[in-house]
């Protein structure tokens, strides 16, 4: 065989059959499908407009998004950033009528090396007061219940308070009033939450 | 643009073979930042996810009904499962990082992250999203294709030449659509706030307790550099969002969000956020720069080892 039949050869080996594009251009199809269904679906649902035809594409893509796990907002600090600052403290009173006081992490009293690991608590005690998530309370209460279980004085009651103090421009923080406590759960534990 | 130019704009977009540098950068960064979320986890795993955790698996369900991909409903409720799921999460994302079986890695890795942020959506903060909603992304990208164990593996086989063969990239747009919908959004949201508008939002912002790290400097603190600190992070926003899909204004805009997310890290406390933001920016950098960069690195390490 000479160069030139050679070389011929292996072009024409290298040039994709006409199965080969058409399979090529099916799975190029399919998958541009797959992207646009998504460019679209991910923008409709994270975009901060509410109207009629919004709603309609996000209640179809809703299933598949929170199965997914393509669920998202982008709210860092807006549409304004918090005002207050706060922190949650739970009371457990025991059967015997004994308190333990319970703090969840704040981050500002942790070692640097502690807030990076305890960061999740600053979050969740964020949106936990929120009255949205009034379903996730007597969860924390049976949680703390269970971390005071004891045989001889067991936890009766749970109290969930939530201390708030505004921030105010131009007033120095040490002048700034005490923070203001509000409970916002209270509640009995029954015994086998703390089994 | 007449129907027949947008196909090929498309087309070209999303399915011109690209090398496969950027996004295997990417998925070794994405792999750092997954595992250390998920180290950061480990002293509270069970807290977060056990049997007696804050918020039971049954309350979640409830409260966000619907089937998700979620294992902890697959695995039993026992803690041994549980913490034992913390290792396997753990290690997937170490594979995914030196991209060992990089594309079940992938899978593995974005299944046990969706899974645990299922597990207990309200702890999750906006790099946690970011991290999820990239990773599903991820497996459908060549992520192995390049500063892989998996083509080392290959090439010894002589399956693969030395050459990085250049794929198509759409799942790599995909990611890259992601990062710059994060910023656009989240000026969109900042434009309905009147204290974003009025130029106090960063007031609040770093008089916040829960999310302050190293002391400020006291200029930072003036009332005109808090204002145009608040109207900066608008235009720095629209800017990524839009604007950084223009070739010429690429570069300073990636140079400028380093700037910015570092000095985001200094100032809050809001761990691996900055990182795993960062970490997409890698997808924005020409591959053939980056190409040049390795084989720059390549050659000086092959003349030292010579």
């Amino acid at each position: 065989m000479t160069k030139k039949n050679q070389q011929k050869n292996n072009a024409s080996s290298k040039r994709p059959k006409a199965g080969d594009l058409e399979s090529r251009s099916l799975s190029r199809g399919a998958i541009s499908i797959f992207i646009l269904f998504h460019l679209v679906a991910i923008t409709c649902w994270a975009i901060p407009l509410d109207f009629a035809v919004l709603r309609g594409v996000r209640e179809l893509v809703s299933p598949y998004m929170r199965w997914a796990g393509l669920f998202q907002s982008w709210d860092t600090f807006s549409p304004n950033p918090k005002q207050d600052n706060s922190y949650i403290k739970a009371v457990v009173i025991t059967q015997n009528h004994h308190m333990h006081v319970w703090a969840f992490p704040r981050m500002e009293q942790l070692s640097f090396g502690e807030r990076y690991r305890k960061e999740k608590y600053r979050k969740f005690t964020e949106v936990l007061p929120e009255q949205k998530n009034a379903a996730l309370w007597p969860d924390i209460a049976k949680h703390l219940a269970w971390q005071f279980k004891s045989q001889t004085d067991p936890p009766d009651k749970v109290l969930l308070i939530q201390f708030q103090t505004d921030i105010k421009p131009g007033i120095d923080e040490a002048d700034a009033p005490s923070a203001k406590p509000n409970i916002f759960y209270e509640d009995y534990v029954q015994p086998e939450n703390f089994k | 643009m007449n129907l027949q130019r947008l196909h090929k704009a498309w087309d070209h977009f999303f399915f011109t073979p690209q090398s496969p540098i950027p996004i295997a950068l990417f998925r070794i960064l994405y792999g750092i930042c997954v595992s250390a979320t998920v180290i950061l986890l480990h002293s509270d795993w069970l807290d977060w996810f056990g049997v007696h955790s804050w918020i039971s698996l049954s309350t979640m369900t409830a409260v966000e009904p619907g089937i998700r991909l979620n294992l902890f409903t697959l695995m039993p409720q026992d803690d041994r499962w549980i913490a034992a799921f913390f290792w396997i999460f753990l290690g997937f994302a170490v594979l995914l990082t030196i991209g060992l079986w990089t594309r079940v890695s992938s899978v593995a890795v974005f299944l046990c992250l969706t899974s645990i942020q299922q597990r207990n959506l309200f702890m999750a903060h906006g790099g946690d999203t970011f991290l999820r909603v990239v990773g599903f992304f991820l497996i459908f990208a060549p992520a192995g294709a390049a500063f892989s164990l998996d083509r080392l593996i290959r090439v010894r086989r002589g399956l693969e030449g030395p050459e990085i063969t250049p794929r198509a990239p759409w799942a790599q747009r995909m990611i890259q659509f992601e990062l710059a919908l994060l910023y656009f959004i989240s000026f969109w949201w900042k434009m309905k706030g009147d204290t974003w508008l009025h130029g106090t939002a960063l007031y609040y912002v770093i008089h916040l307790h829960s999310i302050a790290r190293f002391p400020l400097p006291g200029w930072v603190q003036h009332p005109v550099i808090l204002k145009a600190g608040s109207w900066f992070t608008l235009a720095f926003e629209f800017s990524m969002g839009v604007l950084i899909w223009f070739r010429r204004l690429r570069y300073p805009l990636l140079l400028l969000g380093l700037l910015f997310h570092l000095s985001l890290e200094y100032a809050f406390n809001i761990p691996m956020f900055q990182w795993d933001v960062l970490a997409a920016y890698v997808l924005f950098i020409d591959p053939n720069d980056l190409d040049r960069l390795w084989r720059t690195i390549h050659q000086r390490l092959m003349r030292r080892t010579s």
